[in-house]
Formats: C-alpha cells, structure tokens, sequence
C-alpha cells in the first residue's frame, strides 16, 4: 500500500518510515480515538478518565505492567466491556457492524472451537466477518499454518494457537489490527516469529495497536507508544521520545571538582551527576565519548576511567512510572 | 440465513451433538416398543397404542419427557460459546449481542423441527401398520399434537437457553435446568390453586401434549386444571419471546 513502508525490509526502517510517510502523504486521520474512558471492578478502577488518539498509519504500543488496565481498554473499545464511563470512536464513528468489519482483533487468547480444524474455524470467522473463503488459505499461508489446515485447534501449540489468531484477524483484509500480549507465553523462537510476522502486516500499510507488558517488544516493534499504570496514562508519544534510551558515559579523574567546573561550561553536555570519585554524564543527541574526552583534554584534565554505560529501557521505564507517581 | 449457516458450521462435526440425538433417538424407540407390553387392569396396552390417530398424542406425550436432552444439547452449545469465549470473538468480529441470542434461537428451531420430523416417520410408521381401518381422516385426524409439541420444544429449549447464558458453567445450568423443569416448579404447584400455577412456563408447556387419556383420570381423581392445547400454545410462545429477551438482556448487560 505505501511503498515506502514496502521496500524497507529492515525492521527498524520499517518502523521510522512508516511513521514518517503517513505523516507525510495522508492527512492524520484519527483510526481510534478514546475520550475520558472510566472502569470499575468493584473496589478497583481498572481503567481510569483514559484518552488516547491513534493515528492512521502507526504501530501503537500499549505498554503497561500486568493488571495496568490494557486489556480492559482494548475491551472496551471491542465492544466486549461495557464502559463505565467515557466515549471512542473508530474511524471517527461510534462502534458498528461496519466499523468492526475493519478491525481485526485478539483480545487475550486465542478463541477458536477446540474440536473444529484450523480451516473449520476460520471459516467461521469469515462467516462472521461477512468475508469469503478465498482469503483463508491465503491468511493461513501468511502465518505459517498452510500445512497445518486439517489439524484441529485442540492439537496445536500455544504458538500455533497465537498465530492461528493472527490469521483469524487478518481475514476481510482489516485497516487496523489490534493484538493484546501476542507473544504472551511464546518460547522465545515463537516471539521472534510473532514479531516478524507484526512488521509484514505493519510494513503493508495497516495500522496496529499492540498492547504488552514487555517493554523490550514495544520500542522494536512500535513508533508510538502509550503508557499505563493502575489505569491512568502515565506517558504517550512517539517510542523514540518516550523510551530514548540515551547512554550514559561514566567518567573518573583524580580531581573530581575540576571535571565538575569543565562539564558545567561544555555545550553538549546534558546531564551529569558526581559521585564519589566517578561521574555520570549524559550527552546530547550526536555526541559521543570522543568529544568528552577530547574536551577534557583540551582543558587539561585527564581522564583516568572513560566507560560507556547503557542505561536499561527498564531503569527508564519505572522512570517514567515514578516520575508521574507523585 | 447467515447465522445459521454459522450455527451449521459449528454444529455439524460437533461429536456431542450427534451423541446426544442418538440417544433421544434410540431412547425413543426403546420406550416405544415397551410400552405396548405395558398392562393395565390385567390387560397388555399392544398393538392398540398404535392406533391413529391416538397415537399422535401417545407419541408426543412420550417425547415430551425427552425435552431436557434437548435443553441440555442446547446448554452445551450455549456455554461452549462462553468457555471456548467465542461469544467475546464472535462480537469482536462484528456480530451483535441481538445476533448471538437469535443465532442460538434458530439452533432450537432447528433441533425442533429435526424432532418433531422424527415423531411424524415414527408415528406414520407406526400407526401404518397397526392401524386397521386406515383412512386419511384417521391418519392424520390429530395430526395438530405434533405442532404443540413442536412448540413444547422450543419453549423447553428457550428455557435451557435462559439457564445456560445466565449460569455460563454448563453442569450448573444443567443442573440449575432441570431443578427447576422437574422440582422447583412442580413444588410450587403443589402450593398454589390450579387455576393459577397453570399459567406458569413448565406447566404451559407440559399442557401442550396432555397425557393420553387425562379425562379418564379426571374423572376418578380431583381433576388437574389445564390450559386448553391453542391456549397454552398462545401462551407459550409468549413465554419464548420472553426467555429469548432475557437472554438477550443479560448478554448485553454483562462483559463477555
């Protein structure tokens, strides 16, 4: 469909183009946009006045620890939880037959008939979806399952299961797919399959909205990304601003103070943070351990220790979760 | 005629199904050869029970105790729907809650109309060859008990419906089912005056095939008020209507 997105075959391309040429090309059009969305369990507000817009075009990471609301949210907006409180619209019009004819969506497990074959199955859910059959060992061709038709959904694999799913929700050719924890329980071959099979969909154009609580899988596979905690929106924006995984360079001299003084006056320096007898010093953008050194070196401090340290997407992500805690 | 071509998918290579048919079936049969050896006042029932057009009501008065097989086929699919959660895909995927509820609806019709098919070669085979002075009029003379009892089992089956979406556990709503079909309801007969508890679902239901010779009975007993057959079929189908509401009230209230 957009043939930027298409040549890329690198995943990281796949991500930035795609972001970027329907930024550039179409007009934003809003594919989900939730307002002021409210659930109570009880005593718990599993969603709380959450609102989210999803923009055409983008792979939307929900990231969130377990019972962060995610699933309540994708719910929701599924027609399967009713509200508390709180409005979405999907293509800009209240959920309908229609509009769920153009989303494809996995919610939590894998939902097929245990005693009907793969084929059997989708069959069903071409049915429901009011697509043809033609599309079904095409869908079953995409995910790897071609072989496996005539095999009843009791009999396959929990990874076979999950991409039996995949398939069942790209049936009727949908603009959107949304995918709840698709690699939950996946061995780690079964992840990478999954994920790879995530940017083919993505890389033809089709806008996914990935809800996990595995950070490590939103910042490869998403270009944006909202985070969740006890319901609330903790963060949202474009992956590479939200979970930036700036390093840190750790730096030792024998006179601390005087690496103090120069830091303070150099240009690029973002960040630091003295300790004992190291600092830790964040660079912007471009910057490298090279100019720190050679800055230093130039106003006559030598360096005795000059190490790259990566800061976790974990360190960061409870960061972000702490920050907004208070 | 989508959502029964998708009820059809589901259905057919389910091996339940066809296991629990087969022992309506044999079931049947079985009571049906039986009965004839079945003596009153010293004197064997035979061949006499086959006789059209008696026998229609004969032959719906017996099938009638094997509507709770079909209410628990009909609670097996129900909540399979729940346990396998295709109800929550089904919506996803673009059905409505309206849709699930009818989908269900035409299954019980279906099961309906495949039963009382079966009564009618059952009773065309019998009566045929025991019925001596075979004209059409006797044939097919009370040929109306089949249709009563074709909404019998829709409305047992509407009942089972209500019980398996409500309960979601197919064992409960089995047992919740016919508790309330067999004991429940039969108790609170026994509390109320007949010319009210009549009016209530199982009995409506049960008055549409009345047992073979009731007026005898009436006449040595204190009589048993029932509904007349039209009456408690008007009745009945507006117990269905409401069963079916219910069902659909509670899925649309409830998450899936």
């Amino acid at each position: 469909m957009h043939p930027i997105a298409k040549q890329s075959g690198n995943a990281i391309f796949v991500k930035a183009d795609n972001g970027r040429a329907k930024y550039k090309h179409a007009p934003v059009v809003d594919v989900l946009d939730i307002d002021n969305l409210s659930k109570r369990y009880g005593s718990i507000q599993a969603v709380d006045r959450l609102s989210l817009k999803v923009a055409q075009g983008s792979i939307y990471g929900i990231l969130g620890p377990n019972g962060s609301g995610k699933t309540t949210t994708l719910g929701m907006v599924l027609d399967v939880v009713r509200p508390g409180s709180g409005t979405y619209t999907w293509f800009g019009q209240p959920i309908s037959k229609e509009t769920k004819h153009r989303v494809g969506a996995l919610l939590e497990t894998p939902n097929f008939y245990p005693y009907l074959t793969a084929r059997k199955n989708l069959q069903i859910v071409a049915d429901v979806k009011g697509s043809n059959y033609k599309s079904i060992l095409q869908v079953l061709n995409l995910v790897g399952l071609e072989q496996r038709k005539h095999t009843t959904f009791k009999g396959f694999s929990l990874g076979m299961k999950q991409r039996l799913a995949i398939a069942a929700a790209l049936l009727n050719n949908p603009e959107v797919l949304v995918l709840d924890e698709p690699t939950n329980g996946l061995d780690p071959e079964g992840i990478a399959e999954v994920r790879e099979l995530i940017l083919k969909i993505a890389a033809e154009g089709k806008t996914i909205i990935l809800a996990s609580h595995l950070l490590d899988e939103v910042e490869k596979v998403c270009t944006h990304v909202a985070v969740l905690q006890h319901g609330q929106l903790r963060a949202e924006g474009r992956v590479d601003t939200i979970l930036s995984a700036k390093d840190q360079l750790i730096i030792g001299a024998d006179s601390i103070p005087e690496v103090v003084e120069v830091l303070r006056k150099l240009p690029f320096v973002e960040a630091f943070q003295p300790e004992r007898d190291t600092v830790h010093v964040t660079l912007h953008e471009g910057f490298g351990s090279k100019e720190l050194n050679k800055a230093m070196f130039e106003a006559g401090v030598t360096l005795s220790r000059l190490t790259l340290h990566r800061k976790s997407l974990e360190a960061q992500f409870l960061e972000i979760i702490k920050s907004e805690n208070r | 005629m989508n959502l029964l071509r998708i009820e059809l998918h589901k259905i057919l290579p389910y091996r339940t199904v066809w296991v629990i048919l087969a022992i309506y079936a044999v079931l049947m049969l079985l009571v049906l050869y039986s009965s004839s050896q079945v003596t009153i006042n010293g004197r064997e029932l035979g061949y006499d029970m086959y006789k059209l057009p008696g026998f229609w009501q004969t032959l719906t008065y017996t099938a009638s105790f094997f509507n709770l097989l079909f209410g628990i086929l009909v609670i097996v699919l129900a909540t399979d729907e729940y346990t396998f959660r295709t109800f929550r895909q089904q919506v996803i995927d673009g059905l409505s809650k309206a849709e699930l509820v009818l989908a269900k609806f035409y299954v019980i019709l279906g099961l309906g109309s495949l039963s009382t098919i079966f009564l009618l070669i059952l009773g065309l085979y019998f009566g045929l060859l025991y019925t001596s002075d075979l004209t059409p009029a006797a044939a097919f003379g009370k040929i109306d008990a089949l249709a009563y009892y074709f909404v019998q089992a829709t409305g047992y089956m509407a009942l089972a419906l209500f019980f398996g979406i409500l309960i979601k556990k197919s064992g409960l709503s089995i047992i919740a089912f016919i508790a309330y079909a067999q004991v429940i309801e039969p108790l609170v007969h026994l509390r109320l005056p007949d010319s009210a508890d009549k009016f209530m679902p199982v009995k409506v239901f049960k008055s549409l095939t009345p047992m073979p010779g009731q007026n005898l009975l009436d006449q040595l007993t204190t009589p048993t008020e029932l509904l007349t057959q039209p009456y408690a079929a008007t009745l009945a189908i507006g117990y269905i209507a409401l069963l079916l509401l219910f069902s659909y009230a509670i899925l649309k209230i409830r998450d899936l």
